[in-house]
């Protein structure tokens, strides 16, 4: 191609460059403050949504399947016996739709924030906990792998969101999260079943409640006065 | 005294006991939590099933706790929902807290307390059925199908995503007992295809939160399927038209080809083409009638002519060999051994004959001749006493005069009576030709020419290849015959075989070299391949068979004035050694046979000794 030729092709295909050279998921350092131009709001909240769903639905399977093979059904009733208290109870987050509706988006989008990021690490030792099973099939330990990688995306994704909506400023990784969990280095073969059921249950429930923030929230953003 | 009263006061007192007993309180027995269940996520209610109340007047109170809390409430409600129950309104509603709810029944003579149950009330979702069902007949192409549509219940907030529903109807007729069911997922709309028409459906939905229960089944929608029926009809209908076009075209075409069809299936059996034959006579069973009848006026000629000699004699030479060979009977008639001839049904015998060819060969058309020896033995009888000869081509019995009879066969006659064959030669030309330009004059070289003339038929066919070869062999036993002019230059024979193609409108037979037997064999040096075939032009007034020869090949003189002038033949053929040549018609007149002359009593001319002819 002639030098000519090569000067009208990138002129025609310029505005193509300056999309391709920017990614489209915006996944970077959480120091930096890049924005992602190529997609919008309704789109990234669309996105995050999606990703809170199936967030829901697999850690939902794998406590299932996790009650099913480990756990007698006299115990399955008792969740939340003293010990095995949810992680995140500490937590500032509304449990009530009447809280719910009065709080504001803001919030509904932090506590989303909180909930992710006060998850990734449990998880993380779920999965080494999990490992040391001799007998957790292998859909179970590839369905929490999934999904300790998947909140990894979404917390990225509320990231962005929140600078998106909010204009607000990066948020650290709160190092003060880490507090919240602590666990025994040798734990007990039932103390250690316990543990693992309830961090699945407690993990099934906040992901719910992230999946339903994320929702109202975008509720919010069509509809502001017919939304909860 | 004492006594008595002591007993009556313990009777008295037993019948007090007794009375008592029957009417004994109880503390209250244990009740139980049945379920709690939220229609919408965002209040519930929870039911309990009393024990017994041990006959005194018992009240029943649910405590509830929550997990983070150990202060324990009391239920607000007792009443919305009726009785035994407890409702839980908005504000009361914790989601995603475990609940913690105990029932205690309480009577005079004291308490009891039922298990506790955790609950969550994200998890025991069961909404209210979906509302304002619709069901619609729909077309589409023709084909009628169901919309259904409906509404998620009205408590459920779907529209902002605190609860997400998923569906499902259910479809039957109203004869029938199944229900076919339908997973709708979040849509709230429906498509039901493959429906029975003049049919009327029962139709019915419920729904379910993605953590949950399924609630109940909406109240029944009906739905009246029209009628379709009169598509399906006329598709039959133009397939049986359709179906019926064809078979009417196959019917024609038969029809048509009926002709063709018998000849394929049925070959018919020739008969009997000669002049004269008459099959009533024939079955008469008179023969001599039938043989008188048999016998045409001016025949056999009764002037002979030298070239009868020639021609007989070649004849002989050809098949001599054979004659031993042939039945000892055969001699009835020159003319009849042609059957012989025919029974070889190769023409390599004569090619067996020749030096140029190779055994092999010969060993085939021995084969071959045993083999049809005795086909040929039918008609042989019949043609035991006379002198005609039946056309061996089916063709001809099939009406078709296209190819020229094995006429030609007989001429290899190796009788011993040489009139005998004569006459059989001039028998073949007279009748070989039913068209005008029948050779009247026996031994002519007219006759010569198409005496000579042989035929390769196709193996496909039954009947006896009357291929005669054509021997232009000079024998000793031609001049003990007492014929001159042996052709002596006949040691190289290329024998040529031809076959009549064709009989043309205008009385032409058209000759083609047979090719067959030389294609099979790999080196045929003097058959030149890619042979034209010599037309036959006519017969002109002294009974002389004018062949013109078109094309390359062998040329083939057939037309033989030897009668006359020995001279005068103008035999021209192109240079006939080469195989390719340019197609040029070149007339013959008849070509003196002469000593060294190529030119065969056959009319064919030998195309070694082709040179001194003058080419076209």
């Amino acid at each position: 191609m002639t030098v000519m030729q090569k000067v009208i092709w990138s002129l025609l295909l310029w505005p193509c460059l300056q999309t391709v050279s920017i990614p489209l998921d915006c996944r970077e350092d959480q120091g930096s403050l890049l924005r992602c131009p190529s997609i919008s709001q309704e789109k990234l909240l669309d996105r995050v949504i999606q990703h809170a769903e199936l967030i829901y639905r697999v850690s939902e399977e794998s406590c299932s399947m996790f009650e099913e093979m480990f756990i007698p059904f006299e115990l399955q009733l008792q969740r939340n016996q003293a010990g095995y208290a949810c992680i995140t109870k500490a937590l500032p987050i509304p449990s009530s739709r009447s809280e719910i509706q009065l709080i504001s988006d803001k919030w509904l989008l932090h506590s989303v924030l909180m909930l992710v990021q006060s998850w990734i690490e449990p998880l993380v030792y779920l999965q080494t906990s999990l490992n040391l099973y001799d007998v957790a099939p292998d859909t179970l330990l590839n369905k929490t792998k999934w999904v300790s990688e998947k909140l990894i995306s979404l917390e990225q994704g509320v990231v962005v969101l929140i600078k998106k909506m909010l204009d607000e400023g990066l948020l650290t990784t709160n190092n003060s999260e880490q507090g919240l969990f602590q666990y025994d280095a040798q734990p007990e073969m039932l103390e250690s079943v316990m543990r693992d059921y309830t961090l699945l249950s407690c993990f099934k429930k906040d992901a719910h409640k992230m999946e339903t923030f994320l929702k109202l929230l975008k509720c919010r953003q069509t509809d502001k006065y017919n939304c909860a | 005294m004492m006594k008595n009263v002591m007993e009556v006061l313990f009777l008295l007192m037993l019948l007090f006991t007794v009375h008592a007993k029957e009417k004994s309180y109880n503390p209250p027995e244990k009740p139980a939590l049945t379920r709690c269940r939220s229609p919408e996520k965002e209040t519930f209610t929870c039911w309990w099933e009393p024990g017994s109340d041990g006959g005194l007047p018992t009240t029943y109170a649910l405590y509830y706790r929550k997990e983070n809390s150990e202060t324990v409430y009391e239920c607000p409600d007792y009443h919305t929902a009726g009785e035994n129950s407890c409702f839980f309104n908005k504000n009361d509603t914790s989601i995603w807290v475990n609940y913690n709810i105990s029932v205690v029944a309480a009577n005079a003579l004291g308490r009891a307390f039922s298990d506790p149950v955790d609950i969550d009330v994200v998890y025991i979702v069961k909404p209210n059925p979906p509302e304002k069902l619709k069901v619609a007949v729909m077309e589409d192409k023709g084909w009628p199908f169901l919309r259904v549509s409906w509404e998620p219940p009205h408590k459920a907030d779907t529209r902002s995503g605190w609860i997400t529903l998923i569906y499902e109807l259910r479809v039957r007729l109203e004869e029938e007992d199944d229900w076919e069911m339908h997973l709708a997922g979040q849509q709230k709309m429906f498509n039901i295809f493959s429906l029975r028409s003049g049919g009327k459906y029962l139709v019915e939905v419920r729904c379910k939160p993605d953590h949950g229960f399924w609630s109940e089944w909406s109240s029944t929608s009906y739905i009246n399927v029209p009628d379709y029926f009169p598509r399906e009809k006329s598709m039959w209908i133009l397939v049986a038209a359709f179906s019926a076009f064809i078979f009417l075209i196959l019917t024609w075409l038969l029809h048509m080809n009926t002709h063709r069809l018998k000849h394929c299936i049925l070959p018919p059996v020739p008969g009997p083409k000669i002049k004269g034959f008459d099959k009533q006579l024939l079955k008469n069973g008179k023969s001599d009638e039938f043989f008188s009848a048999l016998v045409v006026p001016n025949f056999p000629e009764a002037s002979p002519s030298k070239y009868e000699d020639m021609l007989v004699v070649e004849f002989f030479e050809v098949k001599e060999q054979e004659l031993m060979l042939e039945e000892s009977n055969d001699l009835l008639d020159g003319g009849l051994k042609y059957e012989s001839s025919r029974s070889d049904s190769d023409s390599g015998r004569g090619s067996c004959d020749s030096h140029t060819l190779l055994l092999d060969k010969c060993r085939e058309a021995k084969e071959e001749r045993q083999t049809n020896r005795d086909g040929s033995l039918i008609e042989k009888q019949i043609r035991q006493k006379d002198r005609k000869e039946e056309a061996i081509s089916p063709d001809i019995s099939s009406g078709r005069v296209k190819t020229w009879p094995s006429l030609y066969s007989p001429l290899p006659q190796y009788g011993s009576n040489p009139l005998d064959k004569q006459s059989s030669l001039e028998m073949a030309k007279q009748h070989s030709l039913s068209i005008s330009s029948f050779l009247t004059q026996p031994g002519t070289k007219d006759a010569l020419g198409l005496s000579y003339m042989d035929f390769c038929l196709s193996n496909k066919q039954n009947h006896v290849h009357p291929q005669t070869q054509v021997q232009t062999r000079s024998n000793v036993n031609i001049s003990n015959i007492g014929h001159k002019h042996a052709p002596a230059g006949l040691h190289s024979p290329t024998t040529q075989y031809v076959e009549v193609q064709r009989v043309n409108k205008e009385d032409m037979v058209l000759l083609q070299p047979v090719l067959s037997r030389c294609g099979l064999i790999e080196d045929c040096p003097h058959l030149p391949k890619g042979e034209d075939y010599s037309k036959v032009k006519g017969v002109d007034y002294d009974n002389r068979l004018l062949l013109q020869r078109e094309g390359t090949g062998e040329d083939m003189c057939s037309g033989m004035d030897q009668e006359t002038n020995g001279e005068r033949g103008n035999c021209y053929t192109t240079s006939t050694v080469s195989i390719m040549q340019k197609p040029t018609a070149c007339i013959y007149t008849v070509m003196p046979i002469q000593e060294g002359m190529a030119l065969t009593l056959n009319g064919y001319v030998d195309t070694a000794n082709m040179g001194n002819l003058p080419s076209c």
